[in-house]
């Protein structure tokens, strides 16, 4: 996990860092004296060797420091402590809600493979991976808010102006989630000792959810791991659609304005926020295999 | 004899590929896909012929009108037929597509071979850069050099390129370790072929088929971070009609103008379940192990 953090800040420091222009235009614009210009560069810390600044940077991180908006001329820090909650707010339901619905539903299309059900629920899945999540939201906002006007069309505040928004991530999450678990039932209830629980008699429903979903619930869990990056990407884009002023709304804003110490900031919380993610996933596959506890 | 000998080679190839065409196409959904993908490739070949109009002619006095005869698709707030803008748009989305993912082809299959061929202190390196670009999110890595490369179509491109190669690399350099212990493999080696010419001639080959899979399965991926990133502002810029650029012009006028909106996000769903759809049969067909 340390390198995969620590390569992960080399490349959003190298990312920006490398890009074509002068960060010293962007502070004061092209028109200044070379003394200025030296000046600011010593000031920012531009003028030393690039490993120099990628140190000082982390030792900054390392502090909690992620530098000041050149736009807004506050702490990146600050700004991001604003924005996080509304991003998390999104990311996190939405996860819960596309595992609240995937997991039945790919258990379903497992148990009763190749039927009926089974050819629907993966229909409506494929259906659901092709959609665009933006578009979905655009959908869901122009029915729901604008048409019958149940729910705001954009903002941030109370339960009503995230569940159009959740609801849009849940959705298109556990159509690719629920495929995924389909086949991870499917592996194991292929298994010899599921013949043996069905052979002594059990109910189906002890075999499917005491025996077959536990022992499937490993990948699932590597996969919620792996999820937790595609659900921020989504709360990012979906912070657009419905005009929500999250982390990702204020990363585009910043991308746009070329304000790059707010965007080398975000990317760092976000991308940690998806480390740990897949560290709780690690801590889940102890929970769910007793062998592992014990490793 | 040799004649003989290369007319049955030649013929068993042809009987291969018939039969491969044949178990493909026996599967519905890789009809329909196929079917999918022949007329966005149509589209996007004879744009100029089957867009009534040019995906930038602005008429003022159509402006935001809905779906008729004159405008199919309706128009949007400079009098632009929303049609001919999205038959336009799949040149964009089959640019960035095959782009995209040949660049990213390219990458990784070169690094994935070398850590697959080689091992050792080469593969350790070649492994831990793609265990943290594979790590990253795709749309926020995108995001990420977009923001350093500044906003434009080619930059797309190119970052798409950049966030998709690492799936490619972990790919190959699978499938090579498994194959360079074969013996046909050693043989080689015994007979003093060159590296280039082991991985090129004999490895890649028996590699083909999951690569053609994933790259089937990428494809789609391509085209809807790219219209993601158009919608976010990030990518083509105006009057380039990019179906993201013009989802996203639609969003300011959903109330009274949904249908600029509508259509293009129909569009590349139908698009990408079309590829989805036709690289799931193309996965069955080549390697039904990958199914799971």
């Amino acid at each position: 996990m340390v390198p995969v953090i620590l390569g992960m800040t080399v490349i959003v420091f190298l990312i920006l860092h490398l890009a074509p222009g002068d960060p010293v235009d962007l502070i004061v614009g092209p028109n200044i004296t070379p003394e200025v210009y030296q000046s600011i560069r010593q000031k920012y810390g531009l003028d030393k060797p690039l490993i120099i600044q990628y140190f000082k940077f982390i030792s900054h991180v390392l502090k909690g420091d992620l530098g000041k908006s050149i736009l807004q001329q506050r702490p990146v820090s600050e700004l991001i402590l604003m924005k996080l909650p509304v991003t998390l707010e999104i990311g996190i339901w939405g996860l819960i809600l596309s595992f609240a619905i995937a997991i039945p539903l790919g258990v379903t299309a497992a148990v009763k493979r190749n039927t009926f059900v089974d050819y629907s629920c993966m229909t409506a899945a494929m259906f659901g991976m092709s959609l665009p999540t933006f578009w979905f939201g655009l959908l869901l906002s122009y029915f729901f808010a604008y048409k019958m006007r149940l729910f705001p069309i954009s903002g941030y505040g109370t339960w009503k102006h995230a569940f159009l928004p959740i609801i849009t991530l849940g959705l298109t999450d556990a159509a690719i989630t629920a495929r995924i678990v389909r086949s991870s039932m499917l592996e194991v209830l292929r298994q010899d000792y599921i013949r043996t629980a069905k052979s002594k008699g059990l109910a189906q429903k002890v075999v499917i959810y005491r025996h077959a979903l536990k022992n499937a619930m490993i990948p699932i869990v590597t996969l919620l791991g792996m999820r937790i990056g595609w659900i921020m990407g989504g709360a990012v884009m979906l912070e657009i659609v419905f005009s929500r002023p999250g982390l990702g709304r204020l990363m585009i804003d910043s991308i746009l304005a070329r304000d790059y110490p707010v965007v080398q900031g975000a990317m760092i919380v976000l991308t940690s926020s998806i480390i740990l993610g897949n560290i709780l996933a690690d801590f889940l596959y102890a929970v769910f295999d007793p062998r592992i506890r014990y490793k | 004899m040799e004649i003989v000998r290369q007319a049955k080679i030649d013929q068993y190839s042809k009987n291969v590929f018939l039969d491969f065409a044949r178990r493909l196409f026996k599967s519905k959904t890789a009809c329909f896909g196929a079917i999918i993908i022949f007329i966005m490739l149509f589209c996007a070949i004879f744009a100029p012929l089957i867009a009534p109009y040019e995906y930038d002619a602005q008429k003022l006095e159509d402006m935001l009108k809905p779906p008729s005869r004159q405008h199919l698709f309706g128009t949007d707030e400079f009098g632009r037929d929303i049609f001919s803008r999205i038959i336009y748009g799949s040149r964009i989305s089959l640019q960035v597509g095959f782009v995209a993912v040949g660049l990213s082809l390219i990458i990784g299959i070169t690094l994935g071979a070398l850590a697959g061929y080689y091992g050792g202190v080469v593969d350790f390196i070649i492994s831990s850069i793609t265990d943290i670009a594979w790590a990253f999110p795709t749309q926020l890595l995108a995001i990420a050099f977009i923001a350093a490369l500044g906003p434009s179509l080619v930059n797309i491109m190119i970052a798409v390129a950049l966030v998709s190669w690492s799936g490619y690399c972990r790919m190959v350099r699978g499938q090579f370790l498994s194959l360079r212990e074969q013996e046909y493999i050693e043989a080689a080696r015994v007979l003093c072929m060159s590296d280039m010419r082991i991985i090129f001639k004999h490895m890649m080959p028996n590699s083909l088929a999951p690569i053609i899979v994933m790259a089937s399965l990428e494809f789609p991926k391509a085209i809807i971070v790219e219209s993601s990133l158009s919608f976010l502002g990030l990518g083509a810029q105006p009057p380039t009609p990019s179906w993201g650029s013009i989802l996203s012009n639609g969003k300011a006028f959903i109330g009274e103008a949904p249908w600029i909106a509508m259509f293009p996000g129909l569009m590349i769903m139908i698009v990408v379940l079309g590829f989805n759809l036709f690289g799931d049969a193309l996965r069955d067909v080549l390697d039904p192990r990958l199914k799971n």
